[in-house]
């Protein structure tokens, strides 16, 4: 899982982004892309001695001025779920080839709806981002709820 | 080597791949964790990672959890001898303490920085405080 990916599977969860000048965001990631530029939601600034706040509904970070981010604890176990998944379908795959096709058929639906779920199945939003091909667009309205659930389970 | 290996040769992170690593940031700091994943920036993810202070021959610990690093802020990384790690010539005190301990350090700094620029003002050198910052201490 390269980091980027790992960036990529913390979709709406939430995050600290710390930049090269020292300056912190707190806040839900809406999108990433491989230049690792990010949308945050909710978001906290906070300066780089630590006294003064800004608080805004959205902001966007060109990758490029990024020092670090700290993601929570659970991502990085959901893309160890999400390997062990892949490889049972593998599995499966390697087993039923060969097979009749209607075998090959029912087999195949499953693994293109897990693809759509990537990495709702241990998300507590799931629902807003049940449909993984819409995630960019949806994003306003299926993220809002996000950060009630993330902040409960803190 | 391995003719066929096309990293033969090369300088690369993968074999540091689950290893506890000491990583040095540019700003200075130090983090302590396991290397989960690199990318050909050196892009790094560490897990469990602690951020280590040292203030003369104390330090203190304190955990952060999973971080992904842009590679660009990375100056060194380090893998940990886990023998030579429990019995390091440090001593560990608590958060608190060391962070009281780093922010005397920093406020002593200030005032060396204080005394050199008016001592070189005087003298009519005007230098910039930021290079002050990096070169004399």
């Amino acid at each position: 899982m390269l980091p980027l990916s790992l960036l990529k599977t913390a979709q709406s969860h939430p995050m600290l982004v710390e930049l090269k000048n020292g300056e912190t965001y707190n806040g839900h990631l809406v999108s990433c892309d491989s230049w690792m530029n990010i949308n945050l939601r909710d978001v906290i600034c906070t300066s780089k001695d630590g006294d003064r706040f800004w608080r805004m509904p959205e902001c966007y970070i060109r990758g490029s001025t990024i020092k670090y981010l700290r993601i929570p604890d659970e991502v990085i176990d959901m893309v160890k779920e999400d390997a062990q998944a892949k490889s049972r379908n593998r599995a499966e795959m390697n087993k039923n080839r060969g097979g009749n096709s209607s075998q090959n058929q029912n087999q195949r639906a499953p693994r293109s709806g897990n693809r759509n779920n990537f990495g709702v199945r241990s998300g507590p939003s799931g629902g807003g981002l049940g449909n993984g091909g819409m995630r960019g667009g949806n994003a306003g309205q299926g993220n809002r709820p996000a950060p009630q659930g993330n902040k409960l389970r803190k | 080597m391995d003719d066929l290996n096309p990293l033969a040769g090369t300088a690369h992170l993968l074999e540091e791949v689950d290893k506890k690593l000491m990583v040095l940031l540019r700003d200075g700091r130090t983090l302590i964790g396991y290397l989960r994943s690199v990318d050909q920036f050196a892009n790094l993810v560490l897990q469990r990672t602690i951020e280590r202070i040292h203030v003369g021959n104390e330090y203190g610990d304190i955990p952060r959890g999973v971080f992904i690093i842009r590679g660009e802020n990375v100056v060194l990384l380090g893998e940990i001898d886990r023998e030579k790690e429990q019995k390091l010539p440090l001593k560990e005190i608590s958060v608190d303490e060391i962070l009281d301990a780093q922010r005397r350090e920093q406020e002593q700094r200030q005032e060396k920085h204080r005394l050199v620029s008016k001592a070189l003002k005087e003298r009519g050198l005007a230098v910039n405080a930021d290079i002050i910052n990096e070169d004399f201490c």
